[in-house]
């Protein structure tokens, strides 16, 4: 017997010796060891990360650490020896650095360390699935978009608005029937300069942005200081509003003012300095703040027989239908204000003629053109729901990649299960 | 040591290309930039849009009702005011004329001292109520005020044209081009601006003048701007409708008060030459004044008016024809028994 399996398996460790040698480069990432070394760093960089989350939150954590290459750790202030230790900078590998070379780790043990046999076949799976599993994460950090949709109860709604990231908004709205928006985003307006596009009949010319800063109103008769002290047109001037910059707040319940400080621009000649500020709960909210600051949500401006309607505001995307919310529901775990359940029954409109109903509640979240509406927040006094919609095109290699986990498990578990019976099968007694 | 040298070599590459790819993945994000779209109207305000005439400039301190508020550019510095301001339906003409009103020094009008003063003007295609009032204070200012106010889907849009009576005179045209540019659309929304509370200012009575009437006129209730007030009945349900009214200033002279009579029995408006077809010179009280007579076969109107330093009175009867004719005598009665009892 023994002489008989010999060749086999010269042939299949030539298989892998020949893979090493056609690919010797590809050797050293193979190693079990950087896999561990790699997995270890994973531990750290998670555990850092979850210490800074209490300093910079989530969101700060989250940029800082994991959508990175590396990220600077400084050691807190609550821990022994603190004083001597608090003022160097640790560097620790970023999600992105550990993720890449895990990948790589993967695939390299993939082609110079693996059999390719159908006896390991479930490994290989298992391994496919895993690295698909990263590379299904590594898209959805650079794809996944996260926004909002609150809509009041009986109305209609045909825009999602993102969570973080404002953009200055130039709405035509003369034509009763259409409004033509210009939007310059938030990545432009940090930029700064002189914006231009060819529908819009002005010019930008950004002061100065930032995402973050305190308001106070001050009286008309006080002397205008600050940043906003250059502003002469709009709700800016008209209110003398005290700007003074302010860091960006990364914690859960962030109250982050945006603000932009620019002038319009007609013909080589300036039209004006205009302040824009976004209310983190949504510009409708400055009515209710002063009515002297409701036009933050609409700062008029005619030009050339139209009226432009100017605003700083979360970035915006509209759909191609528009959802209209039927009845809310809200339960709670009785006695205590734990929610049990939120429920939105809305309708989504595709046209005149096609509509669809559909339930959203917890954990039943309602997918429709590759965006998925989770039920977020919901008022029932107030009568409105916030629905979390979720942008994310690669939504399906998690559940691909542990469906080849579970059949490479599956396959390597029954593949040692009958291996083991057969061995263990009772030879027939002879008579 | 040359193959550990390319070794390592090809490790830094592989390293290099892993981070390559990872930046590529990353780098597919969308791209930022200015983005321009249409959506489905979703303003719920109203809109009022216009061209700015080119020697007008818009003022920095819009805030409160205006939505819109303009200087003209003169070569001594921005000069006058011209605004927008947009009102709720329920606004009167009267409201907003006395709000203007009294600042320039005028005793609040009722509705018939204002049709006095009121006009209807054409501009394009929009038709405005065109009311000029001009400084009564005494203080030898040439203000004025000029009110345009286009009642459009159940919404009022007022243009306010302050300035010194020569600027007005030469922006006039300026105004009407800049009117007729006007675009305006009601909104669903409410606007904020707000209804003009009017006050009433009753007619000083130490100036009010006293009269002896016919026994068979029935007295009227006075109102706020209507000093006297008599109602004259005929055969088969005839009527005639007398009022005594009083406004500060001449409210628009003679020439616009007669128009605005002619218009209200279906006659045609006059120049001043076609006045002499209308008017004739009348005493009241020893004073100087002119009486109107207009008249068709249906509907007559006698008027007199009398212009004091500060006050104008008016007094006219307006209705059936037949039954005109009958009280004209006792008109003039009541005419020469006017006394003002200052002299």
């Amino acid at each position: 017997m023994p002489e008989t399996i010999q060749p086999e398996k010269r042939k299949r460790k030539s298989s892998v010796g020949s893979r090493r040698k056609l690919l010797p480069w590809l050797v050293p990432f193979a190693s079990v060891r950087l896999t561990l070394a790699l997995l270890s760093l994973s531990m750290v960089l998670i555990f850092v990360a979850t210490l800074e989350q209490v300093r910079i939150g989530i969101r700060g954590a989250q940029a800082e650490f994991f959508e990175s290459f590396y990220g600077i750790w400084h050691y807190p202030d609550q821990f022994w020896g603190s004083d001597y230790l608090s003022f160097f900078p640790i560097p620790i590998p970023g999600g992105y650095l550990l993720g890449g070379l895990l990948i790589l780790n993967l695939i390299a043990a993939f082609i110079v360390r693996f059999q390719w046999s159908s006896k390991k076949i479930g490994i290989q799976l298992i391994h496919l699935g895993i690295i698909l599993l990263l590379v299904g994460q590594l898209i959805t950090q650079a794809k996944q978009v996260e926004s909002r949709m609150m809509i009041n109860k009986g109305e209609t709604s045909n825009f999602i608005e993102r969570f973080h990231g404002v953009e200055l908004a130039f709405t035509n709205v003369t034509n009763p029937d259409s409004n033509q928006v210009v939007a310059i985003p938030q990545e432009l307006l940090e930029t700064g300069g002189l914006f231009k596009h060819p529908d819009l009949p002005f010019g930008v010319n950004v002061r100065r942005f930032d995402r973050n800063c305190d308001v106070t109103i001050k009286q008309p008769d006080q002397p205008r200081q600050g940043l906003s002290k250059e502003v002469n047109r709009g709700v800016g001037f008209t209110s003398n509003l005290f700007i003074k910059e302010k860091d960006e707040d990364f914690s859960m319940d962030a109250l982050n003012f945006s603000f932009v400080i620019f002038d319009l621009i007609n013909d080589s000649e300036t039209m004006g300095t205009w302040l824009a500020l976004t209310h983190p709960a949504g510009n409708h909210v400055w009515e209710s703040v002063s009515p002297q600051l409701a036009d933050f949500s609409f700062q008029p401006l005619r030009h050339q027989g139209n009226l432009w309607g100017m605003t700083l505001r979360h970035e915006r995307e509209y759909l191609p239908y528009s959802i209209t919310l039927r009845g809310i529901e809200n339960e709670f775990y009785q006695g205590t204000e734990i929610p049990f359940n939120f429920e939105s029954k809305v309708t989504i409109n595709l046209d005149e003629n096609q509509k669809r109903d559909a339930l959203v509640y917890m954990n039943t979240p309602l997918r429709h053109e590759g965006k998925t509406f989770y039920q977020y927040q919901m008022n029932k006094s107030a009568d409105y729901t916030v629905f979390q919609v979720i942008r994310n095109p690669s939504w399906l290699l998690p559940y691909i990649a542990c469906v080849l986990v579970s059949i490479g498990l599956l396959w390597q578990f029954s593949f040692h299960l009958i291996s083991f019976l057969k061995r263990n099968k009772p030879t027939p007694q002879m008579a | 040591m040359c193959m550990k040298n390319a070794k390592c070599f090809e490790t830094l590459s592989i390293f290099f290309w892993v981070q390559l790819v990872s930046l590529s993945i990353f780098s597919c994000s969308e791209k930022k930039e200015i983005t321009s779209y249409e959506i489905p109207s979703e303003y719920d305000g109203p809109v009022v849009a216009w061209n700015l005439p080119e020697s007008w400039g818009e003022n920095p301190d819009l805030s409160g009702p205006m939505a819109g508020s303009f200087h003209i550019k003169t070569e001594l510095g921005p000069s006058g005011r011209i605004g927008v301001m947009p009102f709720r339906e329920a606004v009167a003409t009267r409201d907003v004329v006395n709000m203007f009103g009294r600042e320039l020094g005028y005793q609040n009008f009722d509705q018939e001292s204002l049709d006095l003063i009121v006009q209807k003007k054409k501009i394009g295609d929009k038709i405005f109520e065109w009311v000029p009032l001009t400084d009564q204070s005494g203080s030898g200012e040439s203000r004025m005020v000029l009110l345009a106010l286009l009642r459009k889907d159940q919404e009022t849009w007022l243009f306010p044209f302050i300035a010194d009576s020569p600027l007005v005179s030469q922006e006039m045209k300026n105004f009407k081009t800049f009117l007729r540019s006007v675009v305006v659309r009601a909104g669903k929304l409410p606007i904020r601006a707000r209804n003009p509370i009017a006050t009433t200012s009753p007619v000083p009575s130490a100036t009010k003048p006293t009269w002896e009437a016919p026994e068979h006129w029935i007295p009227g209730k006075p109102s706020s701007m209507r000093v006297g007030s008599f109602l004259v009945r005929g055969e088969n349900g005839k009527q005639l409708d007398f009022s005594i009214t009083s406004f500060p200033g001449d409210v628009g002279g003679l020439l616009a008060n007669v128009n605005r009579w002619l218009g209200q029995v279906g006659l045609n408006e006059v120049d001043e030459s076609g006045l002499t077809n209308y008017v004739s010179p009348l005493e009241i009280d020893g004073k100087s004044a002119q009486l109107v007579i207009a008249e068709n076969d249906e509907k007559s109107l006698y008027a007199a008016l009398l212009f004091q330093t500060e006050r104008a009175w008016f007094f006219k009867m307006i209705g059936d024809s037949e039954l005109a004719k009958i009280e004209k005598k006792n008109f003039l009665g009541f005419l020469e028994s006017v006394c003002f009892h200052n002299h």
